[in-house]
């Protein structure tokens, strides 16, 4: 902890230069793409699993605080890519590092020439939600309907401490992870290329996947009755969230659900990337500690893990009549409720 | 011109256990005085018990590292006129403090013996017995490095090293690349398992903080950049491109 406490307050008072400052948003916005990561895919499987609480899901993406966070997420998310292209690119040349200053702030410039028209869609969304007088649910019930992941992390927590501890009891307790050790340097190597790769890979599946969930149709449509469902040609007939997701993931173009596969690749790669960088992030503040350290390793293990598990589960699931029946009489209550 | 001086104290053994910041004035300072001066003439002047590190007070031994206005510098070789009329000094960061501007930099010197910094090469001397030649292009490889005069600014410039002691750092890396790329050499595996290791160069996330903290103007951030790229292809893979090394004078 103190050594979070001292980067943080040390980052703030040395007079760094803009590569400090990129590195800074680098991370948070991964953290905090990481974050709704987890509360995405976990709500997702849900289409599947569970119909009722997808619908109440989506419900809650369409409240104020999550539009307010949908902006911060897509912002985050530009930023964070465009940003790892620059990383990229002085990573494999880095004799043209004086160009990196330049380099962070056409960053800059990029990431607000892409958003400027992606947030004045976005808004237009918004507008056209508001203006056909929705029903939206209380801030209240959208917190609430958050607060099932908090014994989720907290168990996820535990579970990682635990298994830190039988770790330390088994190797003898000392096991630095930061000693010299030849498969530690080996699948470091990897972890480094593969964030790297991924990275170009994940590029245009995200920006994809932005624009048709959040661009070119918003949240609030995927709820509409009668509105078209993107990216299929097909209509949601019932204007239930679990339809919306039958129709775009039993799509078959000749033969093959398209975007079951797509979601799979987006799925694998953002999991694996966005917990290596927390991995990144944790162990880098927990050095001090070989307990804490084995703990931030185990506990991205476990979530990438539980993601995978959840989204590639409701990915080879299938999503039926009843599932949408489940979907209509959940919306019902959710409205006679607010 | 005159100067406040903030100066960051610490000295436990004089019953005062935190360490606090305390201002100094000084008066009829030349602008083309180094800060290393400025701190001389506090000590002798006005605080004989203000503790810092300095030998050469040229730039080469590397003693007198510390954090000038916000940012790393060595005390010898910043102007006055350069740093303004307020100073502000402070100890690097990431190392232990001893007392007032003095760190502890064993933990420094540990990572600088980690990445073996010697030259390895148990093979038959050449005819005459005596040296190991290389030509000029084979020298320019390493010039940049071979100035590094370990004065740790780099590395406790870096918020990696802040926050996690056991990353190699920047100048140790620095000290590697000086190896790795000598053309004689032939100790690379040793130095590229320890550089590869989880606390090894990829914790550097490329903040950009220790170039411009060096003193002797070397390409830091470069420098670890070729390394990394050394690690996973191997020293001897044609990483550094001649026609890219800047002239050295």
């Amino acid at each position: 902890m103190t050594s979070l406490v001292i980067t943080v307050t040390e980052t703030l008072r040395y007079r760094g230069a803009i590569g400090q400052w990129s590195w800074v948003l680098h991370r948070l916005s991964g953290l905090g793409v990481v974050l709704f990561l987890v509360l995405h895919v976990v709500d997702t499987s849900w289409a599947v699993f569970w119909p009722e609480l997808y619908e109440e899901a989506i419900a809650t993406y369409q409240s104020p605080l999550f539009t307010i966070g949908e902006f911060g997420l897509v912002a985050a998310v530009v930023y964070h890519a465009i940003n790892g292209l620059r990383i990229v690119f002085f990573d494999y040349k880095p004799h043209l590092w004086r160009y990196q200053a330049r380099a962070a702030k056409v960053v800059a410039v990029v990431t607000l020439i892409i958003l400027a028209p992606v947030f004045l869609l976005m808004f237009g969304h918004v507008l056209d939600f508001y203006n056909s007088a929705p029903q939206v649910l209380p801030l209240t019930e959208v917190l609430r309907a958050q607060l099932v992941f908090l014994p989720g992390f907290i168990a996820a927590i535990v579970a990682a401490l635990i298994l830190s501890g039988l770790h330390g009891l088994i190797s003898g307790g000392d096991g630095a992870t930061g000693a010299v050790d030849p498969q530690g340097s080996r699948s470091e190597r990897f972890w480094w290329s593969f964030m790297r790769v991924s990275s170009l890979l994940i590029l245009p599946l995200v920006f994809g996947h932005l624009a048709v969930m959040h661009v070119l149709q918003g949240v609030f449509d995927i709820t509409a009755q009668g509105h078209d469902v993107v990216g299929t040609g097909l209509i949601n007939e019932s204007g239930t969230a679990v339809e919306f997701v039958a129709r775009r993931w039993n799509l078959l173009v000749g033969g093959v659900a398209v975007w079951r596969v797509y979601d799979f690749a987006l799925l694998a790669l953002v999991v694996a990337h966005g917990f290596n960088g927390l991995r990144y992030v944790l162990t880098d503040y927990t050095s001090h500690s070989p307990f804490l350290r084995r703990a931030s390793v185990y506990l991205c293990m476990l979530g990438a893990l539980t993601l995978l598990v959840l989204g590639v589960g409701a990915l080879l699931g299938t999503i039926d009549e009843t599932a949408v029946e489940m979907g209509v009489e959940a919306m019902e209550r959710l409205h006679a409720g607010s | 011109m005159d100067i406040s001086f903030r100066i960051r104290r610490y000295n436990p053994e004089a019953g005062r256990p935190k360490p606090y910041w305390q201002e100094f004035a000084l008066n009829d300072v030349e602008p083309t005085q180094r800060v290393l001066e400025l701190l001389h003439r506090v000590k002798w002047e006005q605080d004989g018990t203000l503790a810092f590190r300095r030998s050469c007070s040229s730039g080469i031994c590397g003693s007198d590292a510390m954090r000038i206005n916000g940012r790393n510098a060595l005390a010898c070789k910043l102007l006055a006129r350069d740093v303004g009329p307020k100073i502000q000094v402070e100890p690097i960061l990431g190392l232990r403090v001893i007392k007032d501007l003095i760190v502890d930099m064993e933990p420094f010197l540990a990572h600088y013996r980690q990445v073996l910094p010697w030259f390895v090469n148990d093979g038959p001397l050449p005819a005459d017995g005596r040296e190991r030649l290389q030509t000029q292009e084979d020298k320019d490889l390493v010039t940049d490095s071979t100035n590094c005069i370990l004065c740790a600014a780099c590395t406790t410039s870096c918020p990696s090293f802040w926050a996690n002691g056991e990353y190699v750092g920047p100048a140790a890396i620095v000290q590697a690349h000086r190896f790795l790329f000598d053309t004689r050499d032939t100790g690379d595996d040793a130095r590229l398992e320890a550089l590869g290791a989880p606390d090894g160069v990829w914790r550097c996330r490329t903040i950009f903080n220790c170039t411009p903290a060096c003193p002797r103007g070397i390409e830091v951030t470069r420098a670890i950049g070729e390394v990394k790229l050394a690690v996973r292809k191997g020293a001897t893979a044609g990483i550094i491109d001649p026609a890219t090394i800047k002239q050295q004078h």
